[in-house]
Order: structure tokens, then sequence, then C-alpha cells
């Protein structure tokens, strides 16, 4: 006949002999709800961070996918275009706002300047859906319509170009047929973005009048912003069997650095929660060492007794795995609860200025995941269960006689 | 004799150790036997192999050379785990010290055994208690071992060594950390469990109060038998 595990008495045990050294096992739990803690404060900042990062490629007019045609993004020119029904409306899932553009390289003059610009034909009330239009501060008038014969300009551009609301610039690009093109046109408004390098790149019209002073009724890109990130994929197929003659792309395989730099983040995660947990085994498997070691008589004698081996481990790794537990648990409920505190955002406005090009806006607000929860949850209660194996087998190596005599 | 007449059978046990290299015969050919019912105290001078004779025969050790039977099995041709359900079983063990779990009451030591065996929850608290109101502390049952004498400790222990009628009942010194009067309690007691219960009792000892309880006196020397004492009248 053979033994039965008596889990209950095990767990018992386990119980009793924690409170027994409830000091030592106080500290090794605060330890792990710091350690757990942190790391998921961890964990959600650079979610968050990552979240901004997204935002903030899809908001500079990528979106999550865009159809563009074959060459264009080699050679961005009114050329390398397709034509868009006037009355079209993107037929896929989860589509959260959509704009088709002109977009090509130009000239802008001042009386005072020349800059090297993107010309941005657009319909203002699609940008307003899905770009950082929408987030900017103007000073003067929005664009109207898409026929509004005016420019909005970066406020640094303006500055640069010593230019200003209800002034006249000239935009100089080449036409569909190849020859320069130039047509005066008055400042609308100057707008403000996150960062200043936007301000310079983009000079925004009115779609039919860019398309009027490149002599073509096409447009270069048709960029969609999705509910779900990760239906991006998706999406993508679906557009590029739409759009067979074009190409249809997602905004990770547009911006390679933002993509290489999201999943850069994806293994800070991983580091950071690989170098806490390593800590954090260390302490718990020098306090469990100890703690096995002071009672290697008792254990030797419930081995002497009778109690096989393999209880003797499940009864050691047991208690181990109770404080792990409850750590880990109240860990993730500290962690929650700083999270929480910082739901209104870390302000990093006098830091941005550095790490603006890492895509970071000046407000950094953690993103909670369930799934990075769960991951956090699974992997410290397996780091916990690896550290308690050491102790548990340290204290069934001895035989029960030489552990008796000690 | 039929073998099963007996409860301990050793011949030629030997148990060499190497300190350092160097042999030391602990078990130099012991020949003896155990009668079911007997009270066997093992005399002899510090070193003579007291306890690695008990050791041996509770299948704590494994001789070098020669048998051991334990109620007509030979421990030799157990595996360990078999060896820790032997003694989990069919022998009891009262040590010198440390024999109680201090985190457990002296009713929850008690159970704990019965709790490896898988005794149930309403018989193992039943059996927990009368053998302790039997060996005159039932009222202490639920103190924890922090909280009880030196010769309470071992009169739990007596209680958890027996509590599942083990065939055998092994006690190594259990008197050395108790001055004269509880000695003579714990031996009185023993000797009551041995003639009321039948239960074979082996202990090892310096002390001739022990070997005044027991029935049958074995003496050793440098791991062999120097003398064995039959005494019918003694062990009440
Ligand atoms: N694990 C061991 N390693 C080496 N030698 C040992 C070991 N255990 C016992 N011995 C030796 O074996 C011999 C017998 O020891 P044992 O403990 O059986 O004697 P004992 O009669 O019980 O002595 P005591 O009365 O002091 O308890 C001694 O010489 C002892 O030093
Ligand atoms: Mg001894």
């Amino acid at each position: 006949m053979r033994t039965s595990v008596p889990v209950k008495v095990l767990a018992q045990l386990s119980c009793r002999n924690l409170w027994r050294h409830r000091r030592r096992n106080a500290m090794l739990l605060g330890a792990i709800v710091i350690a757990v803690a942190f790391v998921l404060l961890a964990n959600s900042l650079l979610r968050g961070w990552q979240a901004q990062m997204l935002d903030t490629v899809v908001a500079n007019l990528t979106g999550h996918v865009k159809v563009l045609a074959p060459g264009y993004r080699d050679d961005p020119s009114i050329q390398r275009s397709f034509l868009l029904p006037a009355d079209y409306q993107p037929e896929l899932p989860g589509v959260d706002g959509w704009a088709s553009r002109v977009r090509v390289p130009g000239v802008i003059l001042s009386e005072r300047d020349t800059r090297g610009v993107q010309l941005v034909g657009v319909d203002p009330a699609q940008e307003l859906e899905i770009s950082f239009l929408a987030d900017v501060a103007v000073e003067g008038d929005f664009l109207e319509s898409p026929t509004d014969r005016r420019v909005l300009i970066g406020a640094a551009l303006a500055d640069q170009l010593e230019t200003a609301v209800g002034r006249r610039i000239v935009l100089m690009t080449q036409g569909s047929d190849g020859r320069n093109r130039e047509a005066g046109y008055r400042v609308a408004g100057t707008y403000r973005a996150s960062s200043s390098s936007l301000e310079k790149v983009f000079v925004f019209t009115g779609r039919e009048v860019l398309q009027d002073l490149l002599g073509s009724p096409a447009v270069t890109e048709l960029s969609i912003k999705l509910v779900e990130n990760g239906q991006r994929s998706v999406a993508r197929d679906i557009l590029q069997r739409q759009f067979a003659a074009q190409e249809a792309s997602t905004w990770d395989e547009l911006e390679p650095m933002a993509a290489s730099m999201f999943r850069f983040v994806d293994t800070a995660m991983l580091i950071w929660f690989s170098i806490m947990m390593a800590a954090l085994a260390f302490g718990l498997v020098n306090t469990l060492v100890t703690a096995v070691m002071e009672r290697t008589r008792e254990l030797g004698m419930l081995r002497a007794i009778g109690m096989q081996p393999g209880v003797v481990l499940i009864q050691v790794v047991m208690e181990c795995l109770m404080i792990v537990s409850l750590g880990v648990l109240l860990g993730i409920g500290c962690g929650v609860l700083a999270v929480r505190s910082l739901s209104e955002g870390i302000d990093l406005s006098q830091w941005t200025a550095g790490i603006e090009s890492y895509y970071m806006g000046s407000l950094l607000i953690p993103v909670l995941l369930p799934y990075d929860i769960l991951r956090v949850l699974g992997l410290s209660l397996l780091f916990g269960l690896l550290a308690s194996v050491f102790p548990a087998w340290r204290a069934v190596r001895v035989e029960p006689l030489d552990a008796m005599r000690r | 004799m039929d073998a099963h007449d007996y409860v301990v059978q050793c011949h030629g046990l030997e148990r060499t150790y190497h300190d350092d290299g160097v042999p030391v015969h602990a078990l130099a050919g012991v020949d003896f036997e155990v009668e079911k019912g007997d009270f066997v105290s093992l005399a002899g001078p510090s070193g003579s192999g007291k306890s690695t004779l008990l050791n041996c025969i509770g299948g704590l050790d494994r001789a070098t050379a020669g048998t051991v039977t334990v109620g007509g099995v030979d421990l030799a041709s157990l595996s360990s785990a078999e060896l820790a359900e032997l003694r989990l079983r069919r022998v009891g063990f009262v040590f010198q010290s440390y024999n109680l779990i201090p985190v457990l009451s002296a009713r929850e030591n008690v159970e704990f055994i019965m709790q490896l065996q898988g005794v149930h929850a309403d018989q193992r608290r039943r059996d927990a208690l009368a053998m302790l109101d039997s060996l005159g502390i039932g009222e202490l049952a639920d103190r924890r071992p922090g909280e009880l004498s030196g010769g309470q400790q071992q009169r739990v222990a007596v209680a958890r060594a027996i509590v599942s009628k083990p065939v055998l009942l092994l006690a190594d010194e259990p008197s050395a950390n108790l001055d004269s009067h509880t000695t003579a309690e714990l031996l009185q007691l023993l000797a009551d469990i041995n003639r009321e219960r039948g239960m074979t009792i082996i202990t090892a000892t310096h002390d001739p109060a022990v070997m005044a309880f027991a029935r049958r006196r074995i003496g050793l020397q440098d791991g062999r038998i120097v003398s064995d004492l039959r005494d019918e009248g003694a062990g009440g």
C-alpha cells in the first residue's frame, strides 16, 4: 500500500513554519511585493511608451495601413499616384478613420527665404479623424475644405520663412507633365505640433487645390487608421486585394526605425523582468536555504520515522510557493495601484526635447495590459517554483541519520 | 524454531564506516534474534555500536555484510522508499531528542504520522487523544513541544511511535536528556506498554536503570555481543 500525499497537513505545516519565522518571511514577502510591483509598473510605463510610439507613427500621416503607388516610396512624385473614386469609402472592418492625400516634395518661398518641404493636399475633415492635425494648436485659421486655396504651415517653418498668418507664400513643385509649376497662396494659419521637425516638414493645402497645381486628379496615398493595431496585417491584405496594382503596407513596414524601436521595448521589458526576477530568486534561494538548514534535524527525523523524500520535497516547495504566491499577488495589487495613481500620466516635458526622436511625447501615460499582468503572474510563480526546488533538494539530499546527527 | 516467531533476526551483521579512509568496524559480526513481545536493552560503552545496531534494525542504516530481517523481511531486499514505508508502518522510533515537529501541538504530532499513513481524520483524532490519555498526558494535547518538559516531550514521542501499533519499537537513549525520576517514569511507561500491549521493544542505553527494566540485556563491546542475559522476573 502506497502512502498518499497528505496535502492538508503539509499545507498546515507550511503555514505554521512561515508564521514561526514571520519577521524573516515578512521581509522576504516585502521584497517579492516590491520587485513584482516594480516589474509591473516598469512594464506598464514601457507599454505606455510603446502606445505613444504607435500613436505618433500612426498620426504622422502614416496610419496603421497605407496604399501607395509602386515606386512612390523611393521616388515620391505625382507620377506615382492612383485614382480614387469621388465617393470612395474603405471597405474593410475595424476602420477608425481614413484620409486620401496628395503628397509631393516641393519648395516654399517667402519674401525672405526658401525651404524644401512636403506639400500635402488634404481633406481637413478627414485629417481631423486620423492625423496629428487633430491635436495641433493653430494660430489663424485651420483649412476649411479640400478646395481651400490657402495653406497651413508649421510655426517653426513660419519663423524660418519670416512669414505669418495672412501673408502670401509661393509653392513650387513638379507637375504631372514633368514641368515645374508654381503658384501663390495665402497663409491661413500656423500650427504647433508636438515636434518642431513636423512643423518644418509638412505644408498643408486643400487636396483639390494641390491637384490643380499638379495637373492631375490622382492621389498619392490612402491612409487608414484602425481600431486595433493587431488587425493591421489583415487590413493590409484586404487592401492589397482591392488595390491590386498598388502597394498596401503596414506602419511597421513603412517605418522600420519605429518598428525596431517598438520591438526593442518588448525586449527591454523582458530584460528588466529577468534582472528583477534573478535578484529576487537569489534572495529567495538564500532565505529558503537558511530556513531549510535550520530544520535539517526536524526533516531528518521526519524521514527517519518514514516520511518519503518526495513528500519532504513537496512540503518545502509548498512552503516556498505559499510565500511566493502571496507576494506575487500582493505585488500585482500594489503594481496596479501604482499604475492607477499615475493614470494622469507622467510629465516629461523637461526631458522631451532630448527624447522626441524616440517617438515619445511630453506626457507618458502607463498602459496596463491584462496580458502583461498574466505574464508577470505566470513568470514570477515559475521563478518562485524554480527557486524553491534547490532548497528542497538540499533538504532531501542529506541522509536522515546524518541530518539528525547535526 | 520458525522464523515467524522472531520480530528481528541478525546474522553476521557487520557495519563498517570509513573515517577519512580508516575503516571503523561499528558492528563486527552480530548474531541475535528478538522474539515477539520481548523487551531488550542494548548496553555497552560509548562507541560499542548500540546506535548502529538499532539503526540497522530500523532500516535507517544499511549493513555492510550479513543480514537483518524485520518481521521476516530481509531489509537488504528493500529499496530506500520501501525502507521508509517499513519505518512508517512497522517500526516505531523514539530518539534521544528532536522527536517532535516544533510547530505542531502534541496531538498534531501524534496525528502526523497517521496522516502520512492515510488514516481517516476522525479515527486519527480519537486514536491520538486516547494514546496521549493512556500515557497520562491527555491534558497537554494542545501544547506545542516548546511548552512541554523534556519528559513530557519524550512521552509524546512514545505516543507518536506506538499509536499506529508497529511490530517493533526502537528507542535509542530515550532517557539521555531526562533526570532520574523522569527516566524511571518513562521506563515504567515502556515496560507497561511492553506488558500490556505485547509490543516488542529494543532500547539502547548507558543507563543501568534502563537495563533493570528490560527482560533481556545484551552487552555490546567493539561491535560484538559480549553478554546476553535474560531476567524473567523483571519488566514490571
Ligand atoms: N557516520 C559515521 N561515520 C563514521 N563512523 C561512525 C559513524 N557512525 C558511527 N560511527 C562509529 O561507529 C562506532 C559505533 O558508533 P555507535 O554510535 O553505534 O556507538 P554507540 O554505542 O551508540 O555509542 P554511544 O553510547 O556514544 O551512543 C563508533 O566508533 C563511531 O565513532
Ligand atoms: Mg548511540
